[in-house]
């Protein structure tokens, strides 16, 4: 009896420490994943939440959840990039190649998002075969705008519509951009592509209503109508700005099946994707040019 | 004849003002440009009228500048043509717009590291200073006119002098004359380096961009001058040749055509050492285009149209031109042009003289046709190699392809610019003091069709 009842005590004891030492190792963990915690303490905790309140987002993101751990801390370095003023954020996104599975979600997450007409597209996905059967590999490259620190695009603008923004995001003005498509001549990565204000379902009894459905890029909502911006204006990723000012990630990452892009402030050194881009897999495209992209390759 | 003709340009610039009118009402989803070949048929165009316009103005400046005497004559048609030419390439770039009504942006709206920003200023002062020039060119001839003249076309000219009178005194007359000339040598030398950096400057447009290794080479502004001054020169002596009397172009026609030639052959060396350099590197992106021109999807254009219309053709004419001009003499050639001009001479000289003449005007149609040849192979081929290998894959869409030709649409927006082009030049070359028969205002004398002779006038 007595034995049992020691036994009883002994394993809930042992229970006790059990969840003592979990609780003690999950701190360290959280520590050691959310180092920012430690450093701000309260006050950023109190910043963010004060972030989260003004953007709608709910007050309390689960701390663990196996399945993407890395989705919900990029969340957290958006919020505590939106604290920043624009100037101190620089966005950039990592794309690791390994984990790249091809599936082209990204490119069609991105079609919908911003509601892309046919000619245009922000973010294909290049398909690469190497090797001979039965050494045999295919490579998966996703590519968005670079959002070049030194873009070639921006430069050539006769009239200044696309320009660099101090958060390192090249975006166009619709409304000053002529049409000229000098910018599309001059992307090395083939990045800008044009609105010829064509419609999918033209042609057909009738333009579909979805098509008709306005976009939100640069937070102004447009519908597509003849002669008017986006139509004839040239168009182009823009790391879904719309999004990333409410808090959200861009389209392309949250839906990849396979984890394989990453986003977020390269000025915050506990970012995800600054520790990422501390990687020795680490490349950018055609680098050689002096472009240097904002985005990251891990091969 | 002249009722066909104009009956031709007239319905043919109509046609082209129809299909203007679609292109501005449907959008610019009319052409069969692509997202990754956004430049086609119309930017072609576009520097081939940039490139006649700066070659035409350079031809102009031996005379006013340089002070070539002999070559007096072609002044103001070579300054007609660049100014019509001007326009032309500006109605491309215009309808090549994908937001044209916001044209006025490049004027409002600064970027000072664009090229194309910078052109645009360049332009605008060109035309100014062409107008200018030409203006006080023909302000003389449009006084006698407007003293001379009968109708409309006295009307016409008082209108475009703008008050200006000469003196009754012929003193005084020849004060404003000097004075005028003088203005003219010194727009003529502002005009040099502006006609350098209108052509020069539309190749940079091209020679900066690192993206397309095939143009981003300090040959290609150099290239551009060059297949300007020979296009110009080509216009410019074609027009000689067809408009001008033969008393007034015999001196000029073996000037302008031996300048033709050197410019010619100082553009075929260009071409070859960018192709040379360009192949013996091989690397895709560049060499690809060049691949492409030489022996795949442009190669007739290449070889048909740029080098054999736009070089050897011309060359092997102007050589048989100057060929049967030495053997007689170049001042019996002279002669018998003139003869034959009037008709007055049968016989074998006279079929001779006009067989040179031929042989030069049919040399400069060709190099003209042939410089068109050279635009097209500047911007089709730069499209054909996918930026990042794959891309041309990666997204299946009809506007997401490498390839690229024009379509209906753009031909006939082509054909109805240049018609009316054509159409406004011959209008003016009528109306305007440059024709042969206001010369003869000088003497008193005006040719009269009807009559087909002289006939005595009188100032009204």
């Amino acid at each position: 009896m007595t034995g049992e009842a020691k036994q009883k005590t002994a394993t809930q004891v042992t229970r006790r420490q059990l969840t003592k030492e979990l609780a003690g190792a999950a701190l360290v963990l959280a520590a050691g994943v959310t180092m920012v915690q430690q450093a701000a303490g309260g006050a950023a905790r109190a910043q963010e939440n004060k972030v989260r309140e003004k953007l709608g987002v709910p007050a309390k993101l689960p701390d663990q959840v196996p399945q993407d751990r890395s989705v919900l801390r990029m969340q957290r370095d958006l919020l505590r990039a939106l604290q920043k003023s624009l100037v101190e954020r620089r966005w950039i996104m990592v794309i690791d190649l390994r984990k790249c599975a091809g599936c082209s979600t990204c490119t069609v997450a991105c079609k919908a998002e911003n509601k892309l007409p046919p000619g245009v597209v922000y973010r294909p996905v290049l398909e690469e075969e190497i090797g001979v059967y039965p050494h045999l590999a295919r490579r998966f490259l996703p590519r968005t705008c670079m959002h070049c620190e030194n873009p070639p695009c921006t430069k050539v603008c006769p009239v200044g519509a696309t320009y660099r923004r101090s958060d390192g995001i090249v975006s166009i003005d619709y409304d000053k951009c002529i049409g000229c498509r000098y910018c599309v001549t001059a992307c090395p990565y083939g990045a800008r592509t044009f609105d010829w204000g064509e419609f999918y379902t033209e042609g057909t009894p009738q333009v579909e209503k979805y098509e008709m459905e306005p976009s939100f890029e640069y937070g102004q909502p447009r519908r597509r109508v003849k002669g008017q911006s986006p139509i004839g204006n040239t168009r182009k990723c823009h790391f879904c700005l719309h999004r990333l000012n409410n808090g959200m990630l861009p389209a392309c990452v949250t839906t990849c099946i396979s984890r394989a892009t990453y986003f977020g402030d390269a000025n915050d050194r506990q970012s995800l994707v600054s520790e990422l881009i501390g990687s020795s897999r680490v490349m950018r495209l055609k680098e050689e040019l002096g472009t240097k992209p904002n985005v990251y390759y891990l091969i | 004849m002249r009722r066909l003709y104009y009956g031709l340009l007239v319905s043919l610039t109509a046609l082209g003002l129809w299909a203007i009118g679609v292109r501005l009402t449907a959008g610019i989803k009319v052409t069969a440009l692509k997202s990754y070949a956004p430049w086609g048929l119309w930017v072609s165009f576009y520097i081939f009228f940039i490139g006649l316009s700066a070659g035409s103005f350079l031809l102009s400046t031996l005379i006013y500048v340089f002070g070539m005497k002999r070559m007096e004559k072609v002044g103001p048609l070579a300054l007609l043509t660049a100014l019509f030419s001007l326009i032309g390439g500006l109605a491309f770039i215009f309808i090549d717009l994908g937001h044209p009504e916001r044209f006025w942006h490049t004027l409002v709206y600064r970027n000072v590291s664009s090229v194309l920003e910078w052109e645009i200023y360049f332009y605008l002062f060109y035309i100014i200073l062409l107008v200018s020039e030409l203006w006080l060119v023909l302000r003389d001839d449009l006084a006698r006119q407007a003293k001379y003249g009968r109708g409309w076309k006295k009307s016409l000219a008082v209108f475009f002098l703008l008050g200006y009178r000469s003196w009754p005194d012929p003193d005084k007359q020849a004060q404003q004359s000097s004075g005028a000339q003088t203005w003219v040598k010194t727009l003529g030398i502002l005009g040099i380096p502006t006609a350098i950096a209108v052509h020069g400057g539309t190749g940079s447009i091209f020679g900066v961009l690192i993206a397309k290794p095939y143009w981003n080479s300090a040959i290609t502004p150099i290239i551009f001058l060059v297949s300007a001054l020979a296009s110009g020169a080509a216009l410019v002596t074609f027009l000689v040749s067809l408009l001008l009397p033969e008393e007034e172009s015999r001196e000029l026609l073996p000037n302008l055509g031996s300048l033709l030639s050197l410019f010619i052959s100082i553009d075929l060396l260009l071409v070859a050492a960018d192709f040379l350099v360009g192949l013996y590197g091989g690397i895709p992106s560049d060499a690809g285009p060049l691949r492409e021109l030489v022996q795949g999807r442009y190669s007739g254009v290449f070889w048909v149209l740029q080098l054999g219309l736009g070089a050897f053709l011309p060359l092997f004419l102007t050589f048989l031109a100057f060929r049967t001009g030495t053997r007689s003499g170049p001042l019996s050639t002279a002669n018998s042009l003139r003869l034959a001009s009037r008709g007055v001479l049968a016989g074998s000289e006279a079929s001779f003289g006009q067989k040179k003449r031929r042989f030069l005007g049919l040399a400069c149609l060709s190099a003209v046709l042939g410089i068109l040849g050279v635009r097209i192979d500047l911007i089709f081929p730069a499209f054909v190699v996918p930026q990042i290998p794959g891309l041309e894959k990666a997204y299946v869409d009809p506007r997401l392809s490498y390839s690229y030709s024009p379509n209906v649409m753009e031909w006939l927006v082509s054909l109805g610019i240049i018609a009316g082009l054509v159409l406004f030049f011959s209008l003016a070359w009528e109306v305007l003091p440059i024709g042969p028969s206001h010369k003869e205002l000088e003497y008193g004398k005006v040719w009269s069709e009807q009559e087909g002779q002289w006939e005595e006038v009188k100032a009204v």
